[in-house]
């Protein structure tokens, strides 16, 4: 998966953000960039996590930024991103930061299954996730799935 | 046991909803506990929640069911087979 990602430029690294927003908005560039996703797709992912709580942090740093199947959504893509400082979600709850993120876009659901149950996968294996949190560079993903 | 009927809900009804049917499949096989899943997203598991005997969602999430039928178990990990095997039998079989 994260061998995959890099192939298509579909990562990013930065030092963190001071407002998760911005964080899902430069998860997203890449998508954008490459045509995937429109830039609405961020804002709706925004305004679903406004309304109903950081749900899509759904383990301790981990984060998915998706909205709605198809709203904005040209290509069912994922992209990664990783901070170096955890993005907070809700001040006074630790366990809503991230640092690691994977954007999930879907138009169609067979694809996006096969992605998300690679996704489950690689972040379900600790040893795996604690590399993740460690790289800094995309040669550095590539070789944690070596 | 009679089969349990299960949803499992999020956001937008299509990531961690999913994650979470993944999981609970493996958690509830474990368990020996003959279960049947769906996901979707809250609004829809809301209005149909009479339907199911238990709903799993994303801990913030839970706030938004308010006092529907269905028991609603909130995850703090969508991950942890532990988390949920240990809530699955705290909530469910413990109660029977």
């Amino acid at each position: 998966m994260l061998k995959e990602l890099v192939e298509k430029k579909r990562y990013s690294f930065h030092k963190g953000f001071d407002d998760w927003r911005d964080a899902v908005r430069a998860a997203c560039q890449p998508l954008i960039d490459d045509g995937a996703i429109k830039p609405v797709y961020p804002d709706e992912i925004i305004k679903k996590v406004e309304e109903l709580g950081p749900y899509i942090v759904i383990a301790p740093n981990l984060c998915i930024p998706h909205a709605q199947e198809g709203v904005g959504v040209n290509e069912t893509a994922m992209c990664f991103m990783k901070t170096e400082e955890p993005v907070h979600f809700d001040p006074d709850d630790p366990d809503k930061d991230a640092r690691v993120f994977v954007v999930l876009a879907s138009t169609d659901n067979n694809i996006h299954l096969q992605n998300l149950a690679l996704l489950v996968e690689t972040m379900s294996d600790e040893e795996k996730f604690a590399k993740i949190l460690e790289a800094n560079t995309p040669e550095e993903l590539v070789k944690i799935e070596e | 046991m009679a089969k349990l009927k299960v949803i499992a809900a999020c956001g937008s009804g299509m990531g961690s909803s999913q994650i979470i049917k993944m999981k609970l499949e493996k958690a509830f096989k474990k368990l020996n506990i003959d279960a049947e899943i769906y996901h979707t997203n809250v609004g829809d598991a809301k209005s149909n929640a009479n339907n199911y005997d238990v709903v799993f969602c994303s801990e913030s999430l839970v706030g938004t069911f308010g006092d529907v039928k269905a028991t609603v178990i909130g995850l703090k990990n969508l991950l942890s087979e532990k988390e949920m095997a240990e809530k699955i039998q705290e909530k469910i079989i413990d109660k029977k």
